[in-house]
Order: C-alpha cells, then sequence, then structure tokens
C-alpha cells in the first residue's frame, strides 16, 4: 500500500499545528442521541391532567411512563398550572425570558408547570446571546460567585490547605477536593477546610468521594455541602448505576437533615457516553436532570457537561447546548454551578469563548470549579481554567467590568496566608496525633507551585493518620478545640461559625453561600432582582476598586512606578 | 497518526463454539463484536493485528498459551472479559474492546470488578498490549505481577472523548443479540 502524499500549503501546515485542531469533533448521528439539541428524535411537548394527576407528559401515556417520566410528573411539574403553562406559545415564554420589564417571578409562575419538552422547545428558539441574558435575569443568586478545585497528585494535604488558603483570598465563595488514593480522605478534607478557613472565613467546602464516605464526614463537620451526586436523563443509565431518582432524593433528604448545604450533579453528554442516550438528544436529556433534581427537592444543580464536556464540544452547537442547560437550571430556580470545571480544548481561544455564556451574564458559580492547583495536581482530570490563568482571569475582567468572583492578591499577602495555612495544618495534626508536619514542609508550601515543589511524605503513614481520624471518630468540633489549643484562634472562631450554619440551615436556602462576616447570601435576602439596564448586581464601589488592580499597572500618579 | 507502510491485517478464523478449556497454563483473549471485523484499528489507530501480535507475544514470553474467541451479544467490556475469564482454563483472561480499552479478568471475581483496567483507551500503545499480555500470563502462572503503570492525559478528554462515544455506538451496532462467543484463530498476514 504506498501512497504520494499531496503537496500542502505552508499555511495548511501552520493550520494544521495550531493547537485547536488537536481537539476532537464529531458528525452529528440524531438516531443514537449524539446530537447536541436539535434532533427530530426529541418528542413534542404535551401535558394532560386528570383528577390532579399528570396522565399524559411529551406525548407518552402515563401507562407507558418510565421512572424518570413518572418522578418528573408526580414531583417536578406543578399540577395546578402546568395546563395553563403549556398553552403559552413557546416564543411567548422565550421572549419573556429576555424581556427585562417581565420580572424573575413572572417567569417562574410559568416556568414551574412546564414539561421538558416544553423547555426545550423554548430554549431551542433563542441563540447563545439571548440565553445569556435568559441567565442575567434568571440567576437566583443576585451576586455572581465562582468555585475552586484544591486537589494534590500526590494527594498531599499541606499543598491541598495552602492551595485552598490562597484561592479563598483570591475569592472562591466555595473549594472541593478529590483524591487519587481514597484512603488519603480526611485528612485532605481536614486540610482543605482549615485551610479555607485560614484564606478567609466562610468559605465552603467538600470533598468529593463515593456517596457513603462524602456524606459521612459531611455529618461530621469535615466539610461543608456536597455536590458530587449524580443523576442522568435516561432510566438505563440510573439502572446501570445501581440507582434511582427516589434513591438519589433520599441521599439529599440526609444531607438536609443535618442543615448540610447540597447539590445535584448532571450534564448533556453522560447518557450517549454510556451508550443509553434512548435516541433522545442531550439537551434533552439534561432538561429531564433538571427537573428530576428540582423534583428531588434539592436546591441546586451543578452541570454544563462536566465531565462529558468532550462530546458537546465536538458536536454542532454543542457550547450553545451548555449555555442553555444551565440557563434552565436558573429558569426553574435551582442555584447553578455552571461547569467550566474540565479540561476542555487545546485551544486557550476556545476555553476563553467555552466560559463567556457563563461569565459574562453571571451564574450562581461561573466555574465548579477552576482549579486552583496547576491543572497537574488536578484530580478531577483538570479543569478549563488553572493557576496559570488567575492573571488572565482577572484582566477579563477589568477589562470587561464582569465579575468573575477573584481578584488579584500582592504576593505578600498570598505568601502570608499561604505560611499561616501551613503553620495550622501542623499544629492541628500534630495536637491530633496525626503525622508530623515538618517545619521544612511548611517552608516549602509558602513558595510552592505544585505538589513537585513539597517534600514527599510518608504515604503508609497518612494512610494510617488518614484511617484513624475515622476510627477516632473525629469530628469538625474537634478540629475547632484543636485551633484553640494551638493558638490559632482566629481560624478556631471561623470554622466554628461555619460549622454554626447547619443549625440554623440558612445554608439549605438556593444559592447560599457566607459573605467574608458570615452573612448568608441567598436568593432568600440576595434575590436577583435584574430588571434591565442600571439594575440587578453591578460591579460598581469597592469590589470594582478592588478588580481593577492587577499584577503590573502603571501608576498614573507617577508612571516610573506601578501600583499593585 | 498515520499507519505503517507495512500494515498487518487481522482475521479471526472461526473454529466453532468456545468452550472451557482444562489446561491451567492458557490466557483467552476475548474481543468485542466489532473487533477486527467492523473496525481494524483502535481509536489511536493501533492495527488491531499489532494490538493482537503484541498480546499474544506477552503471553508467549512467560512461556503460557493463549487461546481467542469472540464475543457477540455484548460490547460491555467487563462482561466480555468476564465470558472469557470463565472459558479460560486458567481462569484468566484479557477482554478487548474495538477501540483499544482492556482489561485482564479473573474467574472467581465479580463480573464489575478486574484484576487491572486500562480505562483510556488513546494511551494505550504496542508497548502497553505487550506488558498487559505477559502480566495476564503471570496471574495464569500464579504470579503477582506488579501492575502495568496506567497512564493519564488530561487533554485526552478534548481530543478523544466523543469519537470515543461514537465508537461505542458503533460497536453495539455489531452485537447480535443470543450469539455465543465463538473460538476464533487468529490470522495475521501482510498486506
Amino acid at each position: 500500500m504506498t501512497t504520494t502524499q499531496p503537496r500542502h500549503s505552508r499555511r495548511t501546515e501552520i493550520l494544521e499545528d495550531r493547537p485547536v485542531n488537536l481537539d476532537g469533533f464529531v458528525e452529528e448521528w440524531p438516531e443514537k442521541g449524539l446530537v447536541a439539541m436539535e434532533s427530530d428524535f426529541d418528542p413534542a411537548p404535551s401535558v394532560r391532567v386528570e383528577d390532579g394527576r399528570i396522565v399524559e407528559l411529551d406525548g407518552r401515556a402515563r401507562a407507558d411512563f418510565d421512572f424518570m417520566d413518572t418522578f418528573i410528573a408526580d414531583h417536578a411539574i406543578d399540577v395546578e398550572t402546568t395546563e395553563a403553562s403549556m398553552a403559552v406559545p413557546s416564543d411567548e415564554i422565550a421572549r419573556m425570558l429576555i424581556n427585562p420589564t417581565v420580572s424573575r417571578q413572572d417567569v417562574l409562575a410559568v416556568t414551574r408547570g412546564l414539561t421538558p419538552a416544553k423547555i426545550l422547545d423554548v430554549v431551542k428558539l433563542m441563540n447563545v446571546v439571548e440565553i445569556m441574558q435568559g441567565m442575567q435575569k434568571m440567576r437566583a443568586r443576585r451576586t455572581p460567585a465562582n468555585q475552586g478545585h484544591s486537589t494534590s497528585a500526590r494527594d498531599n494535604p499541606l499543598q491541598v490547605a495552602v492551595d485552598a488558603a490562597e484561592g479563598a483570598l483570591r475569592g472562591f465563595a466555595e473549594l472541593e477536593t478529590t483524591l487519587g488514593v481514597l484512603r488519603y480522605a480526611p485528612l485532605v478534607a481536614i486540610a482543605l477546610q482549615v485551610g479555607a478557613q485560614v484564606g478567609r472565613g466562610g468559605v465552603l467546602t467538600q470533598c468529593a468521594l463515593e456517596e457513603a464516605t462524602e456524606l459521612e464526614l459531611g455529618m461530621r463537620g469535615i466539610t461543608a455541602y456536597a455536590e458530587t451526586i449524580s443523576i442522568y436523563g435516561t432510566e438505563s443509565v440510573f439502572v446501570d448505576g445501581d440507582d434511582t431518582p427516589w434513591s438519589k432524593s433520599f441521599l439529599a433528604s440526609a444531607y438536609a437533615s443535618r442543615g448540610i448545604k447540597m447539590r445535584f450533579t448532571s450534564g448533556t453528554g453522560s447518557e450517549v457516553q454510556m451508550g443509553n442516550a434512548e435516541g433522545k438528544s442531550m439537551l434533552y436529556l439534561e432538561i429531564r436532570c433538571v427537573l428530576m433534581a428540582k423534583g428531588a427537592g434539592v436546591q441546586g444543580l451543578q452541570n454544563g457537561s462536566i465531565s462529558c464536556i468532550g462530546v458537546p464540544g465536538a458536536m454542532p452547537g454543542g457550547i450553545r447546548a451548555v449555555a442553555a442547560e444551565n440557563l434552565v437550571a436558573s429558569m426553574v430556580d435551582l442555584e447553578c454551578a455552571s461547569g467550566n470545571d474540565q479540561s476542555f480544548s487545546h485551544s486557550a481561544m476556545r476555553r476563553t469563548a467555552r466560559m463567556m455564556p457563563q461569565l459574562l451574564p453571571g451564574t450562581d458559580f461561573v466555574c465548579s470549579g477552576y482549579s486552583g492547583v496547576p491543572n497537574a495536581d488536578n484530580m478531577f482530570a483538570g479543569s478549563n481554567f488553572d493557576t496559570d490563568d488567575y492573571d488572565d482571569w482577572n484582566t477579563i475582567q477589568r477589562d470587561l467590568q464582569v465579575d468573575g468572583g477573584l481578584r488579584h492578591i500582592r504576593e505578600d499577602e498570598i505568601l502570608q496566608v499561604r505560611n499561616k495555612a501551613a503553620r495550622a495544618l501542623q499544629a492541628l495534626f500534630a495536637e491530633l496525633d496525626l503525622p508530623r508536619i515538618t517545619d521544612e514542609e511548611v517552608e516549602a508550601a509558602t513558595y510552592a507551585n505544585g505538589s513537585e515543589d513539597y517534600p514527599e511524605r510518608d504515604v503508609l503513614e497518612d494512610l494510617k493518620g488518614a484511617q484513624s481520624v475515622m476510627d477516632r471518630g473525629i469530628t469538625g468540633l474537634d478540629l475547632v478545640t484543636a485551633l484553640e489549643r494551638t493558638g490559632f484562634h482566629d481560624v478556631a472562631e471561623n470554622l466554628l461559625t461555619v460549622l454554626r450554619q447547619r443549625v440554623s440551615g440558612d445554608l439549605l436556602q438556593t444559592s447560599a453561600i457566607l459573605t467574608h462576616d458570615f452573612v448568608p447570601l441567598s436568593a432568600i435576602n440576595d434575590a436577583n432582582d435584574y430588571a434591565g439596564p442600571g439594575t440587578g448586581y453591578r460591579l460598581q464601589g469597592e469590589r470594582w476598586e478592588q478588580l481593577k488592580k492587577l499584577r503590573h499597572v502603571t501608576s498614573a500618579e507617577n508612571p516610573e512606578t506601578e501600583v499593585s | 497518526m498515520s499507519a505503517p507502510a507495512a500494515v498487518r491485517t487481522l482475521t479471526l478464523k472461526e473454529i466453532g463454539p468456545a468452550q472451557r478449556a482444562s489446561r491451567p497454563d492458557e490466557v483467552v483473549i476475548a474481543v468485542s463484536p466489532a473487533f477486527a471485523e467492523t473496525f481494524t484499528r483502535t481509536i489511536v489507530d493501533v492495527p488491531h493485528a499489532e494490538v493482537i501480535r503484541q498480546v499474544l507475544a506477552g503471553i508467549e514470553e512467560q512461556g503460557v498459551t493463549a487461546r481467542m474467541v469472540k464475543v457477540w451479544d455484548t460490547a460491555d467490556l467487563a462482561a466480555i472479559a468476564h465470558t472469557g475469564a470463565r472459558l479460560s482454563g486458567s481462569g484468566i483472561s484479557i477482554g478487548l474492546l474495538s477501540r483499544g480499552t482492556t482489561m485482564i479478568h479473573q474467574r472467581d471475581l465479580p463480573r464489575l470488578s478486574n484484576l487491572e483496567l486500562f480505562p483510556q483507551s488513546p494511551l494505550l500503545d504496542a508497548e502497553v498490549f505487550r506488558r498487559i499480555g505477559s502480566n495476564a500470563a503471570q496471574y495464569a502462572k500464579g504470579e503477582s505481577p506488579a501492575p502495568v503503570p496506567t497512564r493519564n492525559d488530561q487533554m485526552a478528554r478534548p481530543r478523544w472523548q466523543a469519537k470515543a462515544a461514537l465508537l461505542h455506538l458503533k460497536e453495539f451496532e455489531c452485537i447480535v443479540a443470543g450469539r455465543r462467543p465463538v473460538e476464533v484463530e487468529p490470522v495475521i498476514s501482510r498486506a
């Protein structure tokens, strides 16, 4: 088999070498569900109510419902209003979404009665700018925020603590971690919590694990919220994972019973990735997930394709569909942690374009999350943005005057919180008789970038320590006590105040985060009141002054110096 | 990643219904419905002929024999590998999907468990396939080899995730429901 290579132009060779051509792109195959949001195989919207019960949903009679249909019909859709809502033409609902004179509450009065196919019909009418306009109004919390990852390729608790501290100082309202070696979880979750409270009191933390351990760490007060409770859009994928909408709802209520914030996770592409899309478009199936989450009574959803982003990312219109799925979560009054959290493209331009529909209108969490460690240390398999991108992110916020939740911090302040977080964890481990953290490690942690900059730890000793945390039943209160005893009074106070929130239950409200003075900000007391130009959240005042700062800005007063 | 100039092709010659063997020194290689038929290369264009050549070499260099079966009624890797393990005289099998995803399985383990799993098909090359063959053979001899180091590439997702989904769907289309596993003889020829 000999072939002569055709001659290429120099330009083709240059284009061939561009990073974007390392990404994968695939043709649509709608019959199998390999299509973003425009498919002839999705059902047409319909609803019929008899005796106060939905007996037909999107062309399917109750006798033919799968368990997703049953759950959505019985728990997610408002039976009282559904027939009236479904009678509103889709283009009228789409216009309500973007019309600033129609209030968010007025839109919710309609959307709570819509079926999955009707919601799809509405968002299919919207281009990305209209989707962003809708998001600007429908986001539940007035103030946008961001979430970060703090993980370590070596599961080094010290790295997780100091990068959490830096991330908290830079502005993440939530921080999450996960593990390479799962048995490390108790030590790493403790490190995340302590580091976060050093960086900025009130930051919420979670540790993504298998569900039972994740719940136990939450109940013990070692973590403050939970997010990695995955749901799917077809019955077959649910069953594959030995789960149902009811089992997930039960898990959600376990968190609620302890006043712990939680949200579900879903995203376009997961069903087709597992070969069980049942011939439906990715967005249609994701809308079923959104309504399932709504029906379960959880306050929020992490969506935006998440770990399947390579699938919609390879399809025509895929990133529009991803923006639409975030909007759908917000337009049924759920908190939306809007993706941008997984390695997405080799192209920096594509990475940036992909997040614009979330950054520009603002979402409850623009990233879910942004890697607060170098991507090589990111145990969520890499994020769309990492620590190398901090200055770019800050500059884009300043250029467009939008609030993406982060800010530039001077190096001396960063070194100070990193060092303090390292010393706090060192003292805590010593007090709790956990494996020693040396002064040499504290010094390394203060100045490090990635896990390779730290002395190696004795992994076996750490794993024994992690096990002893579980065996001894160590709780969040034990951490507070130990921090207080070792002279970290302010950190102890911060952690205790976070733990107290589970008594008041304020973090169970939609889109709740804690401010630096521990005031819960949620859809209750910080409701999005966008009503057109000059209203809603505006980047101004003290916050805007913070975001004007970058690493290098020439002083107007003395151009021979820089301000920062 | 273009195919090498001298391409080897693999054909699977059907011998008959796959039987359970009693000889304890064999590894069964169980392949998916589209393997070496609808598809001829893995997701990163490693020819199936090369995959099988390397796996066989890895097994043989440990002094163990290999037998190959085609599984027709599923495209689920755990099910394919476990089917192979139950047919294997040693109880050890290597399961292979067309796109390259591979698993070493053992008869007495639960179906959804495994001895070694190589989930990231784009990272499997000839060398890894040879080491997988070698490790499976060592398990068959009752040894406890160090697992073949797994590779990880965070940029595999943007490049390969959607193609993997497409290949998975295509593999599904090749399933012949109800057809029993068939013993096949791998015939590798130079085109």
